[in-house]
């Protein structure tokens, strides 16, 4: 290959510095916020004065901090189930399905990925607020799904298009009806895909914020809302520690995913 | 007469314009191994999922002991498969998956654990019944499909070019495990290659496709003996073709004259041809000979090359016309130093043992 990395030479430093920096700059952020959530300040001061806890005992201490936590959960979860189940028919129709329209379709399941959020929210909140889904449980979960959907069918479409047919074939020639075959041997094998699609369905809708600030209602918020929320009425530390717990899960959820990958595939 | 076992009739099974099987009829008795050969987009697939319920033919019918197979879905006919590509459930141990079948008809845990462990034996995997078949080599996978294939004892086993993603030699050790199984099952087996020495290996019968047709069903020596046609001639074993014209028929056998204007007596008469009609006369390597012996035709060749092979001699020639032949005459002592010398030489052959096609 033309631009190689071990034949750089003296460009790899300088290749291998920009990386850093830039690695440095998404991530500085965060480790602050963490940083943060720990320190004395009252006021969000760096470096702090000194270090503590209070933070994180105030967070569990208030009640409206635990209900946002459980309901971004709850939803979450809801949202993962539905995307998987819609993705998994999904996928099989647009890997398997030989109709008109099928490369249309499969470009319509995944614009919500490209489409501006602040445009699909606005758009989702009128249409819900006549519905009467606004400001419930349902209706986060049902927008939710709507952008968690291209994370469900991008990975469980790819594990479906490396599996082999004659696989299923095989199992239906053995005695197992198609719906058997697919329930017993198909999806079993392509667990890896449907597991990635699972957590990545539930972290787009566990951090997402904008659809969720149009539909949260005073008594139905999300986290990422409630810290949102709390952000701009008082700049308290215990922002940071609930950040701090948020980034906390999906990290903890990442490598989950990538140990499971990891055992499933050997 | 007693009703055929397994029966294909007329089956038929177009694809929009292109018809891949025209109308092919076929009795199969109980026990037979009939392999299907041809080369590719011949129709053998086509009409092996015809059988297997893949693909709903067109038109005819399969009748399984004088029932029709054809409004039982896949599932429910009870056939045994091994295909092409390795198809082995991969999150599944060996030994489940050949119990998968069992399992789906809902057989009792004692007859599951009896059956498993009874198919590998009869497969030669008794101590990788705990291996996921991503730990098998390619060879070990096929047998796994086959022990799964014949776990629930189905009347008919579809074997669909099972050896193609496999070595040469590897291929020949599981022929002969095949033809094995096959012996002490009696199961009746459908089985699909385009290789020639593989169907010949194995098979009680040879049919032949070409084109969507059964060109010439038989034996493997009917059909390298007695070849109704120039293609099935071609197609089973090495071949070699001369251009000749046909000048009459004395006797029961034939006359031709080669292109070189050498005149061939003696010829099988099996195909009716005009006078003055242009034909191609088909002589086995083998037919060939060095030294003539009684009644032998002679050919007037260059030679470009020989070699060597203990039992045979191969013996690369042209003809004065052009054809080239690829001879494989016996090498016995006398012949020995006759084929040192390079050029001006004359081959033979016995005309009983050559074929005469209509060009």
């Amino acid at each position: 290959m033309l631009l190689d990395y071990d034949r750089l030479g003296w460009l790899k430093v300088a290749l291998l510095g920009f990386t850093t920096l830039v690695a440095a700059f998404l991530l500085l952020p965060m480790v602050f916020i963490v940083l943060l959530s720990f320190g004395s300040s009252r006021w969000l001061a760096f470096p702090p004065p000194g270090w503590t806890l209070k933070w994180y005992e105030d967070l569990f201490a208030d009640p409206s901090w635990i209900e946002a936590a459980l309901t971004s959960a709850r939803i979450a979860t809801m949202t993962a189930i539905l995307a998987v189940a819609i993705g998994l028919l999904a996928s099989f129709g647009l890997v398997r399905g030989d109709f008109r329209g099928r490369e249309i379709l499969r470009g319509l399941l995944l614009t919500p990925m490209v489409l501006p959020v602040v445009v699909f929210a606005i758009a989702v909140y009128a249409f819900f607020l006549r519905l009467g889904l606004g400001g419930t449980t349902a209706g986060f979960v049902l927008a939710h799904t709507v952008l968690a959907l291209p994370f469900a069918i991008i990975p469980i479409a790819t594990a479906l298009e490396g599996f082999d047919k004659s696989i299923e074939d095989a199992a239906i020639v053995c005695g197992a009806s198609p719906l058997q075959a697919k329930l017993r041997i198909t999806l079993p094998s392509i667990r890896i895909g449907i597991f990635s699609a699972a957590i990545f369905s539930f972290l787009a809708s566990w951090d997402e914020v904008v659809v969720a600030i149009f539909m949260a209602s005073p008594t139905l918020q999300t986290l990422p809302v409630k810290i949102w929320g709390s952000l701009r009425s008082d700049l308290t530390p215990v922002i940071a520690a609930a950040s701090s717990l948020l980034v906390a899960l999906t990290l903890a959820l990442m490598i989950v995913t990538a140990l499971l990958r990891r055992k499933l595939q050997t | 007469m007693t009703e055929p076992f397994l029966s294909i009739r007329k089956l038929r099974k177009a694809f929009g314009a292109f018809t891949a099987v025209h109308d092919v009829t076929l009795d199969i008795p109980k026990g037979e191994f009939l392999t299907f050969l041809g080369p590719s987009g011949s129709g053998k697939s086509t009409t092996l999922y015809a059988i297997a319920g893949f693909q709903d033919p067109t038109s005819g019918d399969v009748l399984l002991q004088g029932k029709s197979l054809l409004s039982i879905p896949s599932h429910k006919r009870n056939i045994g498969m091994v295909f092409q590509r390795y198809t082995l459930f991969p999150h599944l141990s060996v030994a489940e998956n050949v119990a998968f079948p069992l399992r789906v008809r809902r057989r009792p845990e004692g007859e599951v654990k009896r059956k498993v462990a009874d198919m590998l034996a009869l497969v030669r995997l008794e101590n990788f019944a705990e291996r996921l078949p991503a730990a098998l080599s390619g060879g070990q996978q096929q047998r796994v499909a086959l022990a799964r294939a014949l776990a629930y004892d189905p009347p008919i086993l579809l074997m669909d070019e099972p050896l193609s993603a496999l070595d040469k030699k590897l291929r020949e050790e599981i022929q002969a495990e095949i033809r094995r199984i096959h012996r002490e099952t009696g199961v009746t087996i459908l089985y699909v290659t385009h290789d020639q020495e593989e169907a010949l290996h194995l098979s009680d019968r040879i049919a032949l496709f070409r084109d969507g047709r059964i060109e010439q069903i038989g034996t493997g020596e009917d059909l390298y003996l007695r070849p109704t046609t120039e293609f099935v001639a071609g197609f089973i074993g090495n071949s070699n073709f001369l251009a000749a014209e046909y000048l009459e028929t004395v006797g029961g056998t034939a006359r031709v004259r080669l292109a070189d204007g050498s005149i061939v007596k003696g010829v099988k008469a099996t195909h009716k041809l005009e006078r003055g009609q242009k034909a191609r006369l088909m002589v086995r390597p083998e037919a060939f000979r060095l030294r003539p012996a009684d009644g032998n035709a002679s050919l007037t060749v260059e030679i470009l090359d020989t070699a060597f092979f203990g039992d045979r001699r191969r013996v690369v020639a042209r003809t004065g016309s052009g054809d080239e032949i690829d001879a494989r005459p016996t090498s016995d002592s006398a012949e020995v130093n006759s084929v040192d010398a390079a050029y001006g030489r004359q081959i033979f052959f016995d005309p009983a043992a050559a074929f005469l096609f209509p060009a």
